[in-house]
């Protein structure tokens, strides 16, 4: 007999809530970083070259463009950094409650886009 | 492998709409998976028309009172309707819970229903939990003891039974390991909350000899690390216990083990 048994729908009816979303976002930032080392390597390859790529990438980095690229990658090290950390307590064995779990999710969310206006700003020497 | 969509034979189309018939004041809507083995169509969601005023307050009620009174033909698991058996464990309102303990109240606007996810369908709101029975199967969930006494009884401390607490209650409705995503993704190879809190139950008795082989035999990379504490599982348990936190415990003895 041919197996005509349907799936029963999964992530497209499932309820999401602050520890799934820390956890997809840790694998996508993830995915983001391993791309932001990648094109940081290039940039530093391309601007020792010539003083004329220097120029071109100065250039680039200082559009509209270039900017959101750097912030968006600011922001994806950021969440990150927290997630990770809390990824370490929770190897520890804790915070595993679920009242817990939603605070330290959230302080992840809301940390990692303080933490990107802070480095945003120390960059700028603001600070 | 990761598969977002849903296979053709499984994609939900509209189903039929049941007009409330009682002239009740006080309707919800209430949208439910229906499939029926017999025909060859995909599965389709019926919505039904509730009179509030004549339901008790728990989702299976609502159940109950559409097979009763309005659509005989809808089929779901149900049998001690307080949460002990673990039979009408199902998806509501976008999240697993049993249907004899979710009050209807507690879900804004239309209810939903659905079978548990990422399981194949018998009917209904009827999946197939063949599979997470074997794997229960598989980590041998009874006591293992060398002691050749068989009729004495083995003795256990307060603090060691204490161990036990928040694992023996467990009752296998499939809630958390159904809300798992790592478990839908590779459901054939990762055994998943349910069964790896049953693990953790024999690893910490104290009265059972056969500890470090349940260690090794669970510490694989699928088996056991595909938890990536995600912690559905524990906000589903309808009995309030944390699955997480018991695969968090196991991998923290395999961290400090010497074999």
């Amino acid at each position: 007999m041919e197996n005509k048994e349907p799936l029963s729908p999964h992530i497209q009816i499932y309820k999401w809530h602050i520890s799934s979303l820390v956890s997809i976002s840790h694998r996508i930032t993830g995915i983001i970083n391993i791309i932001a080392i990648t094109l940081i390597c290039l940039w530093i390859c391309i601007i020792s070259l010539s003083e004329n790529n220097y120029d071109a990438m100065n250039l680039f980095l200082r559009s509209f463009l270039g900017k959101f690229i750097i912030l968006g990658f600011t922001w994806s090290f950021s969440f990150q950094i927290l997630s990770e950390l809390r990824h370490l307590i929770m190897d520890l064995g804790y915070g595993f409650q679920i009242k817990t779990s939603r605070i330290t999710g959230l302080i992840v969310i809301f940390g990692s886009i303080i933490l990107t206006v802070v480095l945003y700003l120390l960059g700028k020497s603001y600070i | 492998m990761v598969k977002l969509n849903l296979p053709e034979n499984s994609k939900v189309k509209r189903g039929n709409y049941f007009r409330d018939k009682t002239g009740s004041n006080n309707i919800r809507k209430v949208n439910v998976y229906r499939w029926n083995p017999s025909t060859k169509e995909n599965p389709r969601i019926d919505t039904y028309e509730v009179d509030m005023n004549n339901c008790p307050s728990k989702v299976l009620d609502i159940l109950n009172k559409i097979k009763n009174e309005i659509d005989p033909t809808l089929a779901y698991r149900r049998s001690c309707a307080h949460g002990v058996c673990g039979s009408c464990a199902m998806n509501i309102g976008g999240k697993n819970g049993l249907a004899c303990t979710t009050p209807h109240s507690e879900i804004d606007g239309d209810i939903d229903i659905y079978p548990l996810p990422h399981l194949k369908v018998k009917r209904d709101l009827i999946g197939d939990l063949d599979g997470l029975y074997k794997q229960y199967q598989s980590i041998e969930p009874w006591l293992k003891s060398n002691s050749k006494t068989e009729t004495t009884e083995i003795y256990q401390s307060k603090e060691d039974r204490a161990k036990l607490d928040g694992a023996y209650e467990c009752i296998m409705c499939a809630c958390c390991s159904t809300s798992c995503p790592s478990y839908w993704w590779n459901g054939d190879k990762y055994l998943g909350p349910a069964v790896l809190l049953q693990a953790y139950r024999w690893i910490v008795d104290s009265r059972d000899d056969e500890r470090k082989a349940r260690l090794k035999k669970v510490a694989d990379e699928l088996k056991l690390y595909r938890c990536h504490t995600i912690l559905n599982c524990t906000s589903a348990c309808p009995k309030g216990l944390n699955p997480a936190k018991a695969i968090a415990e196991i991998k923290k003895m395999l961290a400090t083990a010497n074999f």
